[in-house]
């Protein structure tokens, strides 16, 4: 099985500078038909090689951030550096620059079905390097590289109606692995995987990170993210940054948790028993819904 | 946990669920939302089927999609201006043999064929039959209406036929063109035949969110039928959910179109769909033009020759 390495040998230009900085949000903010807010004055560097949660409840606004950061979405007020250059509206009409930016940034919607437009699992994983000019050629040998590390080679000629949840999130990975970003981001990768797909789906995002890739994850999954990350962002209901550090300190500020509604009192209640079972989804879910 | 605390008493309360003495309720018919959903599910099972025919090895899978698209138009052009039975009969007997050749279970091609012909031929040809429409020699009377004899006539029963063994040849054509060709395999054809790409992805998109959203609506009414208890006023309401539905299925169109244009442009859409399939025409496809064209030759030589 060729591992993430490989992947990360299909393009030559990934620079090994560490420290680098990848990503500058400035004082972002942002409202949905100028009525609904959802970014309210964010501001937020992220350098290569990080791996990066962005933890909030619902609605605060992660999405929405992650739109921004891969120029769907464009800031009312405040500006958006990536690579260097800023990233607006008008200069990702430019080919060159609009190539340049979404080869090395890819994201991994919420949505598998959203994602997986194609007739075929193939023409899915195909679509990404094709519009980005690579020759039929070059595209045939990623799409069968990446489907092969990603194990779904058998998939190749069915339709995504016919393929179940986790594979339909296989192939949203593959689409965007065989363009060979710098960047990954996930909008809620583990949210409704069943365990097993969701533990393979954390050792890639690692396997992917170790091999010198970018990673931002929008999560509100607290039981996975010391793994996933080395560096949390948290988010308040007024869709604001609120806190900013590693992963460990974040989830032993417990009052900060409750305050943006990512933990209940409950939880911290017995919080001697919430500790003998696991962090599930379903646990952190069932305090919250009342 | 402490939920209890703040659930409504009728919450926490068992309901009479089932009555001892067992099924005395009566029966229910399917109702015609009932019924739209399973033809939904239905739907889903033939292109699953449709998708196993067009995989198997036989004599026009083996086909080139463009090259099969070109020559059943042109097989059904001459098909439309056959004026003879016995020409398009000898037509018809041809599409059962290839559909044969080509793995087709013979039945189920026929009863696909002949489906559709009492819809599409039903309200012309009856009438036509009648020496009202058509005059000529009755050879059936039927009696009498405001002092007219009325009754098949010879003439009729023969355009009636004619119309009938068209029908039934042009849709075996188009049958097996489908039938025989991956959906995918048909878009992409029409791709390297110039039609727009534009329209071409859009087609394409729309057959694959129609499962989207027939699996959303067979959700949406499952969830629903799990929560109905009683039954009373089944159509009205059956109504009301189709409107429902509908508003709320849009409303998910709606927002699904969007992502998925989001999720387009992310990986570098800017309005040109690139493919990565390519054509290449073979002997076995070269043959095949000859073998139609030498068909649709005679077709039209044997009709020609037959007069009107
Ligand atoms: N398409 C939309 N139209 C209007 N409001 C939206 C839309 N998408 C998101 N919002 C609003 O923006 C806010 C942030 O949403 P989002 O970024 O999706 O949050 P998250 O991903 O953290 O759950 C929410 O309050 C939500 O209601
Ligand atoms: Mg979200």
């Amino acid at each position: 099985m060729p591992s993430a390495v490989d992947i990360a040998a299909f393009d030559a230009s990934v620079c090994a500078r560490e420290d680098q900085e990848i990503f500058r949000v400035e004082h972002a903010t942002f409202s949905y038909l100028e009525r609904f807010p959802a970014l309210n004055d964010v501001s937020l560097t992220v350098r290569r090689g990080e791996k990066v949660a962005l933890l909030g409840a619902n609605g605060c606004g992660k999405s929405t951030l992650l739109k921004v950061l891969d120029g769907l979405l464009f800031a009312d007020r405040g500006s958006f550096h990536a690579f260097g250059a800023e990233v607006t509206e008008a200069n990702l009409e430019d080919e060159q620059f609009n190539e340049g930016f979404r080869t090395r940034v890819g994201f991994v919607f919420q949505n598998s079905d959203a994602q997986v437009f194609s007739p075929t699992v193939r023409e899915e994983i195909a679509f990404g390097p094709l519009n980005l000019g690579l020759s039929i050629d070059a595209t045939q040998q990623r799409v069968h590289d990446v489907m092969r590390m990603l194990e779904i080679s058998d998939l190749a000629e069915r339709a995504p109606y016919q393929l179940s949840g986790g594979q339909k999130k296989r192939v949203a990975i593959a689409s965007v692995l065989a363009m060979n970003p710098e960047v990954l981001l996930f909008d809620e990768p583990t949210a409704a995987l069943d365990p097993r797909t969701q533990s393979w789906l954390i050792d890639l995002i690692l396997e992917l990170n170790q091999s010198g890739k970018t990673i931002i994850i929008a999560t509100h999954d607290l039981a996975t993210l010391d793994v996933l990350a080395d560096r949390c962002v948290v988010f308040s209901e007024d869709h604001q940054i609120v806190a900013d550090g590693p992963p460990g300190t974040i989830l032993r500020d417990t009052e900060l948790l409750i305050s943006v509604n990512l933990l209940h009192d409950h939880a911290h209640d017995h919080g001697s028993t919430s500790h003998t079972h696991p962090h599930d989804e379903s646990h952190h879910d069932s305090h919250r819904e009342h | 946990m402490s939920t209890a605390a703040l659930a409504p008493e009728w919450l926490t309360a068992r309901e009479i669920a089932l009555c001892p003495c067992g099924c005395i309720g009566k029966r229910r018919k399917a109702n015609f939302v009932e019924k739209t959903i399973i033809g939904a599910a239905n739907v889903l099972k033939q292109a699953m089927f449709s998708a196993d025919v067009a995989s198997q090895p036989g004599l026009l899978q083996r086909i080139q999609p463009a090259v099969k698209v070109v020559t059943m138009l042109a097989l059904l052009m001459a098909t439309a201006v056959v004026r003879h039975l016995s020409i398009l009969v000898a037509l018809y007997a041809a599409t059962l043999a290839i559909a044969v050749a080509s793995g087709l279970p013979l039945w189920f091609f026929v009863k696909r064929v002949w489906l559709f012909i009492p819809i599409f031929t039903g309200v012309i040809v009856v009438p036509a039959t009648l020496n009202l429409i058509t005059p000529g020699r009755v050879v059936i009377p039927l009696g009498t209406w405001f002092g007219h004899s009325v009754g098949v006539t010879a003439q009729g029963l023969t355009s009636a036929g004619l119309i009938v063994a068209r029908v039934a040849t042009s849709i075996s054509l188009v049958v097996l063109l489908t039938l025989t060709t991956p959906w995918n395999k048909l878009l992409a054809a029409l791709r390297t035949m110039r039609v727009p790409k534009m329209f071409v992805l859009v087609l394409g998109m729309a057959y694959r969110y129609i499962f989207y959203l027939l699996e959303t609506v067979t959700d949406m009414y499952t969830a629903r039928k799990s929560r109905t208890a009683n039954h009373r006023n089944n159509t009205s309401s059956g109504r009301a959910f189709v409107a429902a539905t509908a508003g709320a299925t849009f409303g998910k169109a709606h927002a699904l179109s969007i992502e998925v244009h989001d999720a387009m442009v992310a990986r570098g859409y800017t309005g040109n769909a690139r493919s990565i399939d390519h054509f290449q025409i073979v002997k076995r496809d070269v043959v095949w033009v000859l073998a139609c064209s030498v068909t649709i030759a005679a077709t039209l030589g044997v009709n020609y020759a037959l007069g009107s």
